[in-house]
């Protein structure tokens, strides 16, 4: 084992970067279509979205749901609501959201910044 | 996503008994976003698209874990946690049938009685209370 990684740390494999110049099928543009992680949201549509999954959730009205809303303090929910929110997020964006940062995310701004930041998000 | 669940559904092992009363109530969250993200394998395995949305069974688990959210007693709610687990495992693992999950989480325990027809409505209350008690 101590061969195999000091044998590894020093082995580099040159690695030739394969640019889009030396590709001439490559499209020009920057649009690649059916290709999965370049979809990057606005954060418009990732607001429009949140905002309007926790509309949908049964117990909050509608009609006082903001951006800037938070979950317990403003629209009445307790905790377990909110991870059920979170969790509703999760499936509306195809995330998988870990349980640190889960448990940070009790407003719609933080759960728009975080689904915003995610490189995931789609 | 399912599937990772489903996994970590299969490695799950009997948790010690929680410290305090802050861990057991981690522990159910943690167990809740387990549910939920078992949710898809089971609404496939089950054939559950076409009755009930995945929202309507989030909002079934929550609201069964709500049922209890009285309790303060760390060992209870660990009792309860492993009931729980076991639950899902049934589930997720095809041990049951579509009409336990539709009449349990679909329908609800109010489920059956809802759907009396109007000339129902004298029947006993022994039956009722005997139906409504006898379903678990």
């Amino acid at each position: 084992m101590a061969l195999r990684a000091a044998v590894l740390r020093h082995i580099r494999v040159p690695v030739q970067t394969l640019g889009l110049k030396s590709n001439p099928r490559a499209p020009s543009g920057s649009i690649r279509l059916m290709s999965s992680h370049d979809d990057h949201l606005s954060k418009e549509e990732v607001a429009d979205r949140v905002l309007s999954v926790v509309k949908s959730f049964p117990k909050v009205d509608p009609s006082r749901v903001t951006p800037e809303v938070h979950f317990q303090k403003d629209l009445g929910l307790d905790s377990l609501d909110s991870v059920e929110i979170v969790m509703a997020l999760e499936e509306e964006f195809k995330l998988e959201i870990p349980d640190k940062e889960a448990d940070k995310i009790d407003s719609c701004n933080l759960a728009i910044e975080y689904i915003h930041n995610h490189p995931l998000a789609s | 996503m399912a599937t990772g669940a489903v996994a970590a559904l299969r490695n799950m092992k009997v948790a010690g008994n929680s410290k305090s009363l802050e861990e057991a109530r981690a522990r159910v969250f943690d167990f809740f976003k387990l549910a939920c993200r078992s949710l898809p394998s089971v609404m496939d395995i089950y054939n559950l698209d076409d009755v009930v949305t995945r929202s309507q069974l989030r909002s079934a688990i929550a609201s069964q874990i709500r049922k209890n959210s009285h309790v303060t007693n760390t060992k209870v709610i660990d009792m309860l946690l492993f009931k729980g687990m076991e639950e899902l495992g049934n589930i997720v693992e095809h041990h049951k049938q579509r009409h336990h999950i539709i009449g349990q989480y679909v329908l609800g325990k109010d489920g059956i009685l809802q759907d009396l027809s109007p000339k129902d409505e004298g029947s006993s209350d022994f039956l009722k209370n005997f139906y409504s008690g006898n379903y678990f």
